[in-house]
């Protein structure tokens, strides 16, 4: 297992000072090199759940472990670095900033981040930002092929790009982070139309088969979860109430009943 | 001829001004309304040291800074603490708490009598800068140094990375970048530099009260830089020889002294409000060098 959620407990107080409970206890197990889907009516808390696990929400109870290691209450910058790479909801790229700078403040190399290492290590961090291009090139031809057009629009503003678009090279950017390991993704294909969501299913399926990664994602498109996971976990009343094979999941009754509404 | 050396130092100090707020405001989207307050620490910090030691320039330089610096640590926990409009009225409070006290701890300060008689500063701690050419020489060198150093840090990782917190925070703290870090950083960059010219003014004036600090010129440093442009750095040089050189322009109308400083005040909110219709990315916008 690459990342155990230990009995995950998180409530909110709301406007009228009531407790409202939304994860009760989650227990889940997320297989190594394999993708599982988690899948929930709106409003179980998956996204709160992915908020937990890379440290955007940290005052819950329970424990998150990643590769045999407690993370729980560090802060998300660390989360990131020790290799849990994060797509957002709805969020695109940084439209201020070319497709090729996108990819290179992704890497986890921070060379010349800092403005006081930049007077005194200039060619250090001339190397590492030409190693960052080099790589981002590399990915987009691993991803898109060798003629893609990216690789000819690496100066181009990424708010350039359409929402689609944007999705796609938002998962490359992923990729950037060497240390990565697990990718948590939340909603890829939303709003994306099916031309590009045959090319993220094809992409997640590449970061899975060839770099070895795991992935844990968060999708309402059940046709796309059927052909992509292979363990699904179902998340409802704050608790994950079914986990297994997607088909198992899916075509459990109670799923169907509650939350595919068959 | 010494007028025209004048008009050119104030622009030098300017520039490093609005340079100094680019850097936050136009670069990571953190818009500070305490950009004076960081002058005058600097001013008075400067004074202190000119006062008591002989120190050579580059080292006065150094520890104007890294003091001033050190009060930009006050801000920076605001912006960790305070999000969006919340930010930006702390450091309004920031801005007026520091001119209170500046003008009220006169033990220190002298208030509202300033202190006069400030030392010149010593190139090498031996030569001292003689009058208006010296100044100008002195202002002109520091200026274009903080040109070159804020153009590097704009094409550099930290300009980069900075502009994608502009965007998008969440991400960026997603993609392993402690953004915490960066702000503490870019602070107090900003703050240094604004020290730095407190420096500058205060020993070319040779007196410094706190009436040159106000919520006044905080708004001037920061009307300057939507004037001229954010994000990049001609905006910011181009906003500062417009609002040290406008006022001056007023002078050849022959309009009374009191009619001429409240026209001024008209012609800045109408050039902003201008520019913020017609070309709201200012004078020379982000994609300028």
């Amino acid at each position: 297992m690459i990342l155990n959620l230990k009995h995950i407990e998180l409530s909110f107080t709301n406007s009228s000072r009531e407790v409202f409970n939304l994860l009760n206890g989650v227990d889940l197990a997320v297989p190594k090199g394999k993708i599982t889907a988690l899948v929930g009516g709106n409003g179980t808390g998956k996204t709160t759940l992915f908020n937990v696990i890379s440290g955007f929400q940290r005052d819950y109870k329970g424990k998150v472990v990643f590769e045999g290691k407690d993370i729980a209450g560090k802060s998300a910058h660390k989360i990131a670095r020790l290799g849990i790479g994060r797509l957002f909801q709805g969020r695109q790229l940084m439209g201020n900033l070319t497709i090729l700078e996108n990819m290179m403040v992704a890497s986890e190399s921070r060379a010349g981040e800092s403005p006081f290492t930049l007077l005194f290590h200039p060619q250090k961090i001339t190397r590492k930002e030409e190693e960052k291009k080099n790589k981002a090139i590399q990915i987009f031809k691993d991803l898109f092929g060798e003629d893609c057009k990216y690789l000819e629009m690496l100066d181009c503003k990424a708010s350039d790009l359409s929402y689609g678009e944007q999705r796609l090279i938002a998962i490359a950017r992923l990729l950037m982070n060497a240390e990565t390991k697990l990718l948590l993704l939340d909603e890829p294909t939303a709003g994306v139309n099916p031309v590009y969501i045959e090319t993220i299913r094809n992409m997640i399926r590449k970061m899975v088969k060839e770099r070895g990664l795991s992935v844990l994602l968060i999708e309402h498109n059940m046709h796309f979860v059927r052909e992509i996971a292979d363990c699904c976990a179902y998340l409802d009343d704050g608790v994950i109430e079914k986990f297994g094979t997607t088909s198992q999941v899916l075509d459990d009754k109670e799923v169907r009943n509650s939350y595919l509404g068959l | 001829m010494e007028y025209i050396l004048h008009i050119v130092i104030m622009i030098c100090i300017y520039m490093v001004l609005v340079l100094s707020a680019n850097l936050p405001v136009g670069m990571a989207n953190l818009l500070t309304m305490c950009q004076a307050a960081f002058y005058g620490i600097g001013a008075y910090i400067g004074t202190f040291f000119l006062m008591q030691f002989d120190l050579p320039f580059i080292l006065l330089a150094i520890l104007v800074m890294g003091f001033t610096g050190l009060f930009s640590m006050i801000v920076s926990y605001a912006s960790v603490k305070l999000k969006n409009d919340y930010f930006i009225l702390g450091t309004l409070g920031f801005q007026m708490i520091a001119y209170t006290i500046l003008y009220n701890w006169t033990d220190v300060t002298r208030g509202p009598y300033g202190i006069p008689g400030i030392p010149t500063i010593k190139l090498f701690g031996i030569v001292e800068l003689e009058g208006v050419v010296g100044y100008c020489v002195l202002a002109l060198a520091v200026a274009i140094v903080s040109i070159w150093l804020f153009r590097m840090i704009k094409s550099s990782p930290f300009g980069r990375v900075l502009k994608a917190m502009r965007s998008d925070e969440l991400s960026v703290r997603a993609l392993g970048r402690n953004t915490t870090l960066l702000k503490v950083q870019t602070f107090f960059i900003s703050a240094a530099f604004s020290g730095l010219a407190g420096l500058i003014y205060s020993s070319y004036v040779s007196y410094v009260d706190p009436t040159s600090f106000t919520l006044d010129e905080s708004i001037f440093i920061i009307t300057a830089l939507f004037i001229g442009g954010i994000g990049n750095v001609k905006g910011p040089v181009l906003g500062a020889v417009f609002v040290v050189i406008l006022p001056e322009l007023l002078r050849f109308v022959g309009l009374p002294d009191a009619v001429a400083a409240n026209l001024r005040q008209i012609i800045y909110g109408v050039a902003l409000v201008v520019v913020m219709f017609v070309r709201p990315q200012g004078l020379l916008g982000e994609n300028s060098k």
